[in-house]
């Protein structure tokens, strides 16, 4: 049997049934929405080949790029916020006691929470006439401050972002925590005989240890930001007027709203490719650092 | 022994796959199958999901039917409505239709039809005629495709524009009950100087003002001729200047703060407790409204709410005293049901949407476009007022009943930019783009 297992014709058996269905499921729908942006079709009835046309209509909407601006946002903030606050806590949490274990779950918490909940939980909070948020404004004597923080279109994609990047630390620390337990005990060793403590040691020893993991975090939030649409369908449906429209949002509302699904196909290749441009970005970006 | 053990797999694998590929095809068929002895397959896709007790109604109907026609194997499907028009269209674009299932008045409908996905009903409304008179004028205007032939009879009213209204807040504040705009326009004033919002507005899913009020203020100012042929393209245009007017209208509103703040970023729901529980004194909304008080609400809150009609505008080419609203959605027939199946598909409309099933839905606190009496016994009274006050004012269209989809996104897209402080002139002209696009294909 382990000879067996060994061989390469058992490994491609086992593995046939995963790939089949990441084939059926995953692959071939990529390439076959792919192809249906190419046409002017409701859903149902006949279909037109229409070539460019879509992507023409696409890059010609304001609604498409004020889409687009309003995912960059959500990916900056994602890695500005996420990845920095995630690996601070789990340096600080890095320690097996009862209190940080507390404090690891309640971050980890809201990942466990539906994503509707967490939508609807903010949504609460950022009620326009009940809302905490407004009360606790009110309260520090910040009056002018308070305002319906996800109908106003020059904060609600920030007040948008506040809730997704409280859902989404919590996996991040779990990813931090293992890349923290994975540097081995004899280069912390070697680092105290050599002096290195604090500041110093994380910078040299515990950052660079960590940052081939970091890299992969940024890419995740990449791909997480670009594809965001649960909590914002549930706080705004990527209203009003449109203004926390994302592309997935855009994507959904063109498809399933305004029974264009070519259009919408049209919209969710060009997400495919948007994606895979920024992770190629900081693909160069983060090599040139580590190396 | 290893190289057996490897096909053994192998063949393991392949008998795995076909079976996989095989499943989907058996059941196929069922439903056009002719034999007297064998069960008729028949399925219904509905929305009827939820706890309320017109969806009750509706499912016991559907219960009905079962039981009294043992030879059909009825599939039931009650899908909640939030996903239903995702899922039928789903099913449309496999051309996989369900044999009987719920569509929308307007351009659900219409677009189903154009796809040939549904066929007329006509023959079980001729069959028992007293039934399809006593339906109210209008009811089948949207499922008359071609001339003559009918492809739904209505389950339900949608009355979208009532005027709710807080009567012991108009008492308190001694503000006059608006019949003109100017009224109205003076009671918004008095509300806000009091600290009580004029008119509560949850517009977050944003067809919400589209429907309630813009559809009617709009007719209104520009009389129902003018917006059949402005949908129609035939004649008029949304850039015209009596559009442009009635936007200005909403537009008043918005600015003279007769909506609560943040109004776009709250449903509709919870819009309806916030005026239900006394801190808006009006609420523009439609009978959903109703059923949804009916609900969530003690009659002890409900005591103090009225209903009317919106105010007269001076000068519009409209009538004034009249309601948004028409035909609301009802069964459809598949246009692939056959043969015997067809004969008991119809009958199992007529089950659910006769004079009885009318009756018992208008006194499950919901509209109908039926001509019955009810009891006012076992509705609440906030709709028994809503139920005459509708029988006797007139109806006018709803609009996204009769844009395309597209321009109905528009226009909702474009009140909430209104509500942001956007020009009325650039909505009018996106909706007027929208429309003439899908007008002109």
């Amino acid at each position: 049997m382990p000879t067996a297992m060994r061989s390469k014709g058992f490994i491609a058996i086992a593995l046939l049934p995963a790939l089949l269905l990441f084939l059926i499921f995953v692959i071939i729908p990529v390439f076959w929405s792919a192809y249906y942006g190419f046409f002017s079709w409701k859903g149902f009835g006949d279909a037109t080949f229409i070539g460019l046309d879509n992507y023409r209509e696409m890059f010609k909407d304001p609604i498409f790029w004020r889409a687009l601006r309003n995912n960059l946002i959500l990916v900056v903030s994602s890695i500005i916020g996420q990845v920095p606050i995630a690996l601070i806590l789990a340096i600080v949490l890095f320690k097996n006691s009862f209190f940080s274990r507390f404090i690891r779950s309640a971050v980890f918490m809201p990942m466990v929470l539906s994503t509707v909940v967490v939508g609807l939980i903010w949504g609460y909070i950022y009620h326009p006439q009940f809302g905490i948020a407004n009360y606790v404004l009110e309260m520090l004597g910040l009056e002018s401050w308070t305002r319906a923080w996800l109908s106003d279109p020059k904060v609600n994609m920030l007040a948008i972002s506040i809730p997704i990047n409280w859902a989404n630390i919590g996996p991040y620390l779990v990813i931090f925590i293992a890349a923290l337990q994975n540097i081995s005990p004899e280069i912390h060793d070697a680092a105290k005989i050599d002096g290195s403590t604090g500041w110093n040691k994380l910078m040299q020893i515990t950052l660079p240890m960590v940052w081939s993991t970091v890299v992969v975090t940024i890419v995740l939030c990449i791909s997480g930001s670009l594809k965001a649409f649960d909590h914002v369908i549930v706080m705004t449906g990527g209203g009003p007027a449109q203004s926390t429209e994302l592309l997935a949002t855009y994507m959904y509302n063109s498809t399933f709203s305004v029974y264009r699904y070519g259009y919408g196909s049209a919209v969710s290749t060009m997400i495919m490719i948007v994606s895979a441009i920024l992770i190629a970005l900081n693909y160069f970006a983060t090599r040139r650092k580590s190396s | 022994m290893r190289p057996k053990r490897k096909i053994g797999l192998v063949l393991l694998m392949m008998t795995l796959v076909l079976a996989a590929c095989g499943g989907g095809q058996s059941k196929e068929q069922a439903g056009g199958n002719e034999g007297d002895q064998e069960k008729v397959k028949l399925t219904i896709w509905h929305n009827f999901a939820g706890d309320d007790l017109r969806a009750k109604s509706v499912r016991s109907f559907i219960d009905q039917f079962a039981q009294d026609h043992p030879e059909v194997t009825l599939d039931a499907q009650a899908i909640p409505p939030d996903g239903y028009r995702q899922r039928l269209s789903t099913v449309a674009a496999a051309n996989e239709m369900p044999d009987v299932f719920f569509v929308y008045a307007g351009s659900q409908s219409a677009e189903l039809h154009q796809a040939k996905l549904l066929q007329p009903i006509t023959e079980v409304l001729d069959a028992h005629s007293d039934w399809k008179d006593k339906f109210l004028p209008g009811a089948f205007d949207p499922y008359e495709f071609e001339d003559g032939q009918i492809y739904s009879a209505p389950l339900g009213m949608s009355a979208t524009s009532i005027l709710y209204y807080n009567k012991a807040l108009f008492d308190k504040h001694n503000v006059k009950v608006p019949t003109t705009w100017e009224e109205m326009m003076a009671a918004v004033k008095t509300f806000n100087d009091n600290g009580i919002t004029p008119i509560a507005l949850g517009n977050k899913a944003p067809w919400v003002a589209q429907s309630t009020i813009i559809g009617s203020i709009a007719d209104r100012v520009t009389g129902t001729e003018w917006f059949k042929k402005a949908a129609a393209q035939d004649g008029a245009k949304f850039t015209d200047p009596e559009f442009i007017e009635a936007l200005g209208y909403f537009k008043e509103l918005v600015d003279n703060k007769a909506f609560q703040e943040g109004a776009n970023s709250i449903d509709n729901t919870q819009a309806e407790q916030y005026f239900i529980q006394g801190n808006a004194a009006m609420m523009i909304s439609g009978a959903w409204t109703l059923t949804n008080l009916a609900a969530s609400s003690s009659e002890e809150q409900m005591k103090d709410i009225e209903v009317t009609t919106l105010p007269a505008i001076p000068g519009g080419k409209g009538e004034a005293n009249t309601i948004s609203g028409g035909a609301g959605g009802g069964l459809a027939l598949s246009s692939r049901t056959e043969g015997k199946a067809k004969e008991l598909a119809l009958e199992l409309i007529y089950a659910v949407s006769g004079p009885e099933a009318q009756k018992a839905i208008a006194e499950s606190n919901s509209m109908v476009m039926y001509d019955t009496e009810i009891d006012e016994s076992k509705v609440t009274s906030l709709y028994y007022k809503a139920f005459n006050l509708v029988k006797s004012t007139g109806i006018t269209p709803v609009y996204d009943a009769y844009l395309s989809a597209e321009a109905a996104e528009v226009i909702n897209n474009g009140l909430q930019e209104i509500m942001m402080g956007g020009a009325v002139e650039g909505v009018a002209q996106k909706l007027q783009d929208a429309q003439a696009r899908s007008a002109t294909p």
